[in-house]
């Protein structure tokens, strides 16, 4: 046992995760060679929307998480329209994609800076800066204090993304903006010309400041460009609908880490729960079936997460995925790819930001009315800034009778499935060198790569 | 780092001008949040989406460019919240038990299912340690308790439906004292303030939902500039009263409306949305109107 090291809790990241790695010595250096993602809480979201107004899922399910509420928002809302057939204006549409990439700005620049330069480089010090782990520390004094003045500087710029969103959306986190039919707020000059100038402060912010600092950690610390490979699989569901089809983002696999980009069937996609504490069924369930119940405790098992997968095979979800599939970053596949293509993904979003505000028609409309069905089911696929983010509903009697979610932490953070096959990140963090057993600053380095966030994957809504 | 302490006391002006502080209220800040046997903070996240905790980071850094956020953090010697602190594992498990003249803030439900297994927060020493365990031990040990939003102050969402985590608030886990900034989630002005008084030690009056009253006196209707705008029918009309679509604005104690939110740039109502009452114990049902109004309807969309 001396060989197990537990980091409980993983700090740094939205909920609760333990992680356990086996450390031995492999050709004459200490490293991880097997590991064990917990998530450790569950939320029990379950039986919540049952019962409830359909029209509700999009408030109540944004509660999943507070940090990437506004795709829960946007999907819930997308879910119903699938069931009710309904279509949306084209106003509507812009505001949801203009909301949903402020949210991705603010998660990328608050992950990098807030949940992830702790790892490379001093903060200040005080708590909750101190305690903290110092080992292996290459960043001297003087860019230390340089990327804690970014550090502060980031937190700045997060609360203007937020505002930027609220412009539109009400407010942030959990805006009431998303609603099956639309979007409640009419665009104004105004508001549209407030968010311009925000938009331009952000890029200039990730052009001169964020993609330089990814890339000055990177040539620290360059060995992480070759670490935590993963089994290659990728997965991104798409995201941002621009006309008629298209999508900024598309949808798409890639396998084991090359060739060329493959079709998504969502038909493909099974939950297994052979090592979470939930009562064991039939496997590989389909996220718009099945009956599941907590159950603990219960042999072999180590997670509140279930564990998705992808036609029974384990994927790779988030910006790094997303991107390589849209074919705008294929570099590799690493701690330093995971954080660049983060970097690259928001200075894109922020981009294209004035290109989708000119697409809106001052006072024009923004929701059609629709009637909800008394029976239906309906499904929709989006990117939040984690990665793959599915809902799945059932209409009868005119409420809520099944709703089921599938994060992005989901996928990564997954447990091992029926075929004892481990999750992306447990198979990740594989190889990991780890120079202090005390202290296995390494292992957070992997996991923070990642972005994962616990709050929105322990719940996992199946009914 | 004193230069910051200037610029807190700067924001905190602004802050507390909106909440019925005065200057000599802000020297008691600075003597109560910078001398050495001040209490410091320790912030755990139980059943809950860490949204309170994205909202009061949203305050927390203004657009002055010496940033009030971080001073804010470090005047107060939060020595524990697990989304910011450095430290991981047992290193911070050990800062938590070091504590001994602190303020516990709450955020987020307590999972009380499977003997309380349903939200282990840290291990000590090998050994699970769940959040109920956690909550209990620390508020028993904390000059006051403190939960910030709907979820750990009445249940919130995480408590609707028979939820299988059995998810309790934290009064009802402690059987305590606790003072409640609700909101899903609460508005940053709201929680820095309270913070702010209890860390001077001022008596914090509050209602029959244990919030304070400087904060949540009013009723969102109350002050709503739509009040008498007529009533919008459908979404997507802005500008009108949102009574007919579910607006909980008449039963629900919050200044939003007056405040505004994400530096004041907009409202739920300003956006055409009904006012969700999400500061309400009633929350996210409809909230429970006083002075014989009758109950308020639900969401109609």
């Amino acid at each position: 046992m001396a060989n197990l090291l537990i980091v409980d809790p993983v700090t740094r990241l939205e909920g609760h995760l333990r992680v356990e790695v086996t450390v031995e010595a492999v050709s004459g250096t200490q490293q991880v060679v097997e590991a064990r993602l917990g998530g450790t809480s569950f939320r029990g979201f379950e039986r919540l929307l049952v019962g409830r107004n359909p029209t509700e899922a999009s408030h109540l399910t944004q509660r999943i998480c507070g940090v990437c509420s506004v795709p829960h928002g946007v999907v819930a809302s997308m879910a119903l329209e699938a069931a009710c057939g309904a279509k949306i204006p084209a106003n509507a549409r812009i505001l949801r994609n203009v909301v949903l990439a402020a949210n991705f700005m603010q998660s990328h620049i608050l992950h990098f800076y807030h949940l992830s330069l702790l790892d490379f480089a001093a903060g200040p010090d005080s708590p909750p800066w101190t305690p903290e782990w110092k080992v292996d520390r290459r960043i001297g004094e003087s860019d230390s204090a340089r990327l804690i003045e970014h550090y502060k500087t980031a937190l700045r710029v997060v609360r203007q993304v937020n505002e930027m969103a609220a412009v539109f959306a009400g407010r942030q986190p959990h805006s009431p903006a998303f609603i099956a039919g639309g979007f409640t707020q009419v665009p104004t000059r105004e508001a549209i010309d407030q968010a311009r100038k925000h938009a331009a402060t952000i890029a200039a912010f990730v052009r001169s400041t964020y993609i330089p600092d990814v890339e000055y950690i990177a040539s620290q610390y360059p060995e992480y460009g070759k670490l935590a490979r993963g089994n290659g699989n990728l997965l991104s569901f798409g995201a941002f609908g621009l006309d008629e089809g298209k999508s900024f983002f598309g949808p798409g696999r890639i396998v084991a880490g090359g060739g060329e980009v493959q079709p998504l069937a969502p038909k493909a996609i099974g939950e297994h729960i052979r090592r979470s504490w939930f009562a064991d069924s039939a496997p590989d369930r389909h996220p718009s079936e099945g009956i599941t119940q907590a159950a603990y405790p219960k042999e072999g098992a180590y997670s509140w997460l279930k564990a998705p997968r992808y036609d029974w095979q384990p994927y790779e979800t988030g910006p790094l995925a997303r991107m390589w599939i849209a074919g705008r970053y294929r570099k590799g596949i690493s701690v330093l790819d995971r954080h660049k293509a983060r970097a690259q993904e928001t200075l894109e979003l922020v981009e294209a930001l004035p290109g989708w505000l000119d697409g809106l028609e001052v006072g024009g409309s923004v929701y059609t009315a629709f009637a909800t069905p008394t029976e239906g089911t309906g499904a929709a696929l989006i990117e939040a800034p984690r990665g793959a983010l599915g809902h799945w509903l059932r209409i009868a009697e005119s409420k809520i009778a099944h709703y089921q979610v599938i994060t992005p932490t989901c996928w990564n953070a997954s447990p091992r499935d029926d075929k004892d096959k481990p999750g992306p990140m447990e198979q990740a963090l594989v190889g990991t060198p780890v120079q202090d057993r005390e202290h296995p600053v390494e292992v957070l380095r992997v996991i923070h790569a990642f972005d994962p966030c616990l709050a929105c994957a322990v719940h996992v809504l199946r009914i | 780092m004193l230069i910051t302490r200037r610029s807190f006391l700067k924001y905190c002006a602004a802050a507390s001008a909106a909440l019925g502080l005065n200057p000599t209220d802000l020297w008691a800040v600075e003597q109560a949040t910078g001398r050495p046997e001040a209490p410091s903070v320790l912030w755990l996240q139980g059943s809950g989406c860490s949204g309170c905790s994205i909202s009061f980071l949203n305050y927390i850094s203004p657009s002055d460019p010496k940033d009030a956020a971080d001073v804010l953090i470090r005047s107060v010697s939060l020595a524990y919240h697990p989304t910011l602190s450095a430290g991981a594992g047992q290193t911070v498990v050990d800062e938590v038990k070091r504590a001994d003249n602190f303020i516990l803030l709450v955020e987020g439900g307590v999972p009380t299912a499977f003997g309380g297994h349903a939200c282990v927060p840290w291990s000590d020493g090998g050994k699970e340690i769940t959040f109920e365990q956690a909550v209990r031990d620390l508020a028993g040990r904390a000059k006051q308790v403190v939960c910030i939003g709907t979820c750990a102050s009445y249940g919130g969402v995480n408590a609707i439906g028979g939820n299988p985590a059995g998810v309790k608030t934290v009064r009802e886990v402690t059987g305590g004292s606790t003072l409640h900034v609700p909101g899903c989630p609460p508005h940053p002005n709201w929680i820095v303030s309270t913070l702010v008084s209890v860390l001077q030690g001022k008596n914090i009056p509050v209602d029959d939902r244990g919030r304070p009253t400087s904060i949540y006196g009013r009723r969102i209707h109350d002050e709503c500039p739509f009040e008498d705008r007529g009533k919008a029918r459908s979404f997507g009309i802005n500008g009108k009263c949102m009574e007919d679509l579910g607006c909980q604005g008449p039963a629900t104690g919050a200044p939003c409306a007056q405040m505004k939110w994400n530096n004041g740039v907009n409202w739920c109502v300003q956006a055409g949305s009904p006012c969700l009452g999400c500061t309400e114990p009633t929350f996210p049902n409809p909230a429970q109107r006083r002075r014989g109004r009758g109950q308020g309807r639900g969401p109609r969309n």
